[in-house]
């Protein structure tokens, strides 16, 4: 048994140390990175307690004029509201540097909205899902798997709010029949989202 | 702060109309200011002229670019002019900006920019022509404004267009900044994929090769955001970087997860050196056309784009037109099958052989005992190979995650490692000689015997026989392990594990097959000797691998593992005193033994990179006049009309070497290669080398020998050879790249090249 566990000892030498690994960003057809996040009451939400639902997250910033448009015209709230919430779970990320549970409740508060919003103030999960927009959408599968990103809609300059094509109900929709999703990603649009500057 | 902007946000209604607007309105300060000009102040009827917008941006903003990047919203400029054409909007050069951290990208304008256009006044046009543009832009610094501007200005007609002095340098300065297109400026863009298609969701690789006039050759000569990449679609990422050879670059992208309607072509701007440098822009096919033509004439004009999809049809290797490519998708069982193949296989290769010596040798031993041990043997050797082959495949998983690019045999690019196995089959030779024994701490003499095939011995043997086989290749054993080094966890896991059950293979069969074992040769005093004999043998390897230090830490490196190994062998010796004696000396003798080992291995397992690279590939691959591999030498020699042979190899890469001296070193190849005029270049990746790594991982291969010949025809579709060379291989290889004369340079007398 020396032996064998010297040359196992030997094999493992060729590992060079490893550093730490740096994940790269989320990928449609893969598994949608884990998190945990506490919402706007302090209550924690895990990507992993979703399982068996379809989760949606919108990566919002009630700051940008994107966002605001979208709001105003209820886009993302008509869309919520369309889905069946005991098969899908819609969640908000705000990571904004400079953003707090307060500021949340009162965008909520204000906007009327359901669904939890989830502080990132560190964006560690938006550089995981490589969340780049606000507006930014995702959408994951029952067994955990990234099957959308991208835009919510195909009209970047809002002109076409009444006609606009909702990725995002497409994407849910195809999930739950079982089918692919026919846009997978999307090229998302808005304003940069204002991650903390270390 | 931004939620007080009043005015519905980015439904701001359009301004008064005027040559003027401001917009972007942040507490009681617009953020940009724009102007609709002309450069002229008259126009004649029928005449053309320049119209454009000009911004001008506060300090700390900025506005985008046609591709906005990675955030952020197109500038648009709509036109509408009664009785004038416009034509397409000229974007100057943009700037890159970053977010701090570097995570995200953005392409625009800050300080001021002209969007401009040519347009042409009717034949018709009487009076004033009206311009009016609608502006929609999006100014951000941190926060994002919209602006939403409508512009408008009337010019007069007259019986002659006047020019204004004053816009018409502001217009000419800014053309001087529009990229300008590639070919009517004289340039030709060829692009080179590494891969023979795109994948979706996968990363691509390859060169883009420009010629033309004035082009900066160094490195440094280029601006730090020299290239900077349109939308396109089906393509999520694309970035150019210089390799200082002049008008190569690398080109490094990854395709979208969804394949687009067409072929993605390269399309962007390049600055040809750094800020005050002119700009081309360029659109090229990004997947390889057909390699009918030369190349130069396809990049040249952009070939009609089929509608395909991104799966792009495979360039054929030049002269096997009609023949299906080779290129075929591997499945997973297609893998799995070709790692258990290339595992038996491997068993037939030099590096094994004395492991398998000394397996026989055992087997024959113990065929005298009950069928059951011998299962029981067989499946503890199998067991040490699994359990090395998981080892290994958790280390390339490991390093993999660490970011470094590993392949077949990649352990032995480490001094460390081949320090270690030198020292084992040191260790192994003493015991073979009979200097102490394994396991068992008795020492009668009965024991000894038995001892050399205990069951851990039987496994600790199925350990160095992975250990000893990873520096050949064996037919199949390439691809099966190419695909699993580009794939996920579990495929790496279970293609190893398969090739371990390959490499396990003839003693199962032995063992399995009954009658088989008896053909063994009978045991009987001759054991001993062949045992010692055995010893010589993995001695013999161990030259091998103080060859393979040198090459990885030159003279100063072999000769400090040449000490260990003598302190390995002293320490061997030592433990072997101690195994006679008992109670305190042999305490005694086993500390000094491992004090020996320690404190030696702690003074001279230090190794530097070693200096001079040795010539190995030049003077010991395929011929004295080759190369140092280098994509921009390959590239030349091919326009000169010159086919090119690229060896990549290593030092420790015995099947390597093996081609080398058995087919690449004959003669009737070296005069093949002499009389076709081919360049001959080595790849030695004898130590670690990301560029060579990623070439190997562009033909789906993950170690070497890789053998590639390309032509002068078909550029950008190389030959691969397999991993076994036959002289008749290369010299078809080479008599197909050359083609039916022989081609460019040195033509006697009058007759036809």
């Amino acid at each position: 048994m020396k032996l064998l566990s010297a040359v196992a000892v030997v094999l493992f030498a060729a590992a060079p140390a490893l550093a730490a690994e740096a994940p790269g960003e989320a990928k449609v057809g893969e598994a949608a990175p884990a998190f945990t996040l506490k919402d706007e009451s302090g209550k924690a939400h895990s990507l992993s307690e979703y399982k068996g639902k379809v989760v949606v997250l919108e990566w919002t910033n009630p700051e940008c004029p994107f966002v605001q448009r979208h709001y105003e015209a209820k886009t993302m709230v008509k869309t919520q509201g369309a889905l069946d919430p005991s098969k899908v779970v819609w969640l908000a990320v705000d990571s904004t540097s400079t953003h707090s549970a307060s500021s949340a409740k009162a965008w909520k508060a204000e906007q009327g909205l359901k669904y939890p919003v989830l502080l990132d103030t560190e964006g560690t999960v938006g550089h995981a899902y490589g969340a780049k927009h606000t507006p930014q959408m995702y959408v994951i599968d029952a067994k955990g798997v990234l099957r959308y990103a991208g835009a919510i809609d195909d009209d970047p300059r809002g002109r076409n709010t009444a006609n606009a094509k909702n990725y995002v109900k497409t994407a849910v929709d195809a999930v739950l029949s079982g089918k692919p999703v026919p846009s997978s990603t999307t090229e998302a649009y808005g304003c940069s989202v204002k991650y903390k500057q270390s | 702060m931004l939620v007080c902007l009043g005015a519905g946000g980015a439904q701001a209604a359009p301004v008064a109309a005027g040559a003027t607007a401001e917009g972007a309105k942040d507490r009681g300060t617009y953020r940009v200011a724009a102007e609709l000009l002309t450069d002229v102040s008259q126009v004649r009827a029928g005449d053309t002229f320049r119209v454009g917008v000009r911004f001008r941006l506060s300090p700390g903003w900025h506005m985008y670019w046609k591709n906005p990047g990675d955030s952020g919203l197109a500038t648009e400029v709509a036109w509408d002019t009664p009785g004038t054409t416009v034509d397409a909007l000229q974007w100057p050069f943009p700037s890159t900006f970053r977010t701090p951290d570097g995570f995200i990208t953005t392409y625009g304008y800050a300080d001021e920019v002209l969007l401009w256009a040519s347009a042409r006044a009717s034949e018709q046009a009487q009076g004033g022509l009206t311009l009016s543009a609608a502006v929609d832009a999006l100014v951000c610094e941190v926060q994002c404004l919209p602006a939403q501007l409508l512009l408008t200005r009337t010019l007069p007609v007259g019986p002659a267009s006047a020019k204004d002095a004053q816009a018409s340098a502001l217009f000419d300065a800014a053309a001087l900044g529009v990229p300008r297109p590639a070919a009517p400026a004289g340039f030709s863009v060829q692009v080179a994929l590494e891969q023979k298609e795109l994948t979706a969701g996968k990363p691509f690789s390859g060169t883009v090769t420009l010629a033309g006039p004035a082009l900066p050759r160094a490195a440094d000569a280029f601006a730090k955001d020299f290239f900077v990449p349109e939308r396109i679609p089906g393509v999520a990422k694309l970035a150019l970087a210089p390799t200082g050879t002049r008008g190569t670059f690398r080109l490094t992208g990854e395709a979208e997860p969804d394949a687009p309607k067409q072929a993605p072509r390269l399309r962007g701007v390049l600055r040809l050196g750094d800020a005050r440098a002119p700009s081309l822009e360029l659109d090229a096919p990004l997947a390889p056309v057909a390699a009918a033509a030369a190349g130069e004439a396809a990049a040249q004009a952009p070939a009609p784009v089929r509608e395909v999809p991104l799966k792009v049809r495979p360039v054929l290797p030049a002269g096997s037109a009609g023949v299906a490519p080779g290129g075929a998708p591997l499945s997973l069982p297609l893998v799995l099958l070709f790692a258990f193949l290339g595992g038996a296989l491997l068993n037939l290769m030099p590096c094994v052989f004395p492991v398998l010596a000394l397996k026989a040798y055992g087997f024959s031993r113990m065929v005298q005992e009950e069928r059951g041990r011998v299962g029981l043997h067989a499946g503890a050797y199998a067991g040490g190979i699994l359990a090395a082959m998981l080892a290994l495949a958790l280390a390339v998983l490991g390093v993999r995650a660490a970011g470094r690019s590993v392949g077949w045999g990649f352990q032995f690019q480490e001094p460390l490692f081949v320090a270690a196995v030198a020292a084992v089959l040191v260790a192994f030779a003493l015991n073979l000689f009979g200097v102490f024994h394994v396991g068992g701490a008795g020492g009668g003499l009965a024991e000894k015997v038995d001892a050399s095939h205990g069951l851990a011995r039987s496994a600790g043997e199925g350990v160095l026989a992975v250990v000893l086989a990873t520096p050949c290749s064996a037919p199949l054993l390439g691809s099966a392990v190419g695909f699993a080094l580009a794939a996920g966890p579990f495929t790496v896991l279970t293609v190893f594990l398969t090739l371990g059950l390959g490499l396990a293979l003839p003693f199962c069969v032995l063992v399995l097959v009954p009658g088989l074992a008896k053909l063994l040769p009978r045991p009987g005093a001759w054991m001993e000797r062949a045992k010692q004999l055995l010893g010589f043998a993995l001695l013999a390897t161990t030259v091998w691998l103080l060859w393979v230090m040198g090459g990885l830490a030159g003279v100063d490196g072999m000769a400090r593992l040449a000490a260990f190994l003598t302190a390995v062998g002293l320490a061997a010796w030592l433990y072997g005193l101690a195994q006679g004696a008992s109670g305190r000396r042999r305490l005694a003798g086993l500390l000094a033994s491992a004090l020996v080992v320690v404190s030696v291995g702690a003074l001279s397992l230090r190794f530097a990179e070693g200096g001079e690279r040795r010539g190995a590939g030049s003077a010991e691959g395929v011929a004295g006049r080759a190369a140092a591999w280098d994509e921009g030498a390959v590239a030349k020699a091919l326009e000169s009309g010159r086919p090119v042979f690229v060896d990549f190899t290593a030092d420790w890469c015995l099947t390597c070497k093996f081609n080398e001296r058995t087919v690449l070193q004959r003669e009737d190849v070296q005069a093949a290669f002499a009389r076709h005029k081919v360049a001959l270049f080595v790849a030695d990746w004898t130590r670690r080398d990301a560029t060579i790594g990623q070439k190997l991982a562009a033909h789906g291969r993950a170690g070497v020998p890789m053998y590639l010949v390309l032509s002068p025809r078909a550029p950008h579709a190389p030959e691969v050879l397999p991993e076994l060379l036959t002289a008749d291989t290369v010299l078809e290889a080479l008599a197909r790249a050359a083609g039916p004369t022989a081609p460019g340079a040195g033509c006697a007398g009058p007759e036809k090249c």
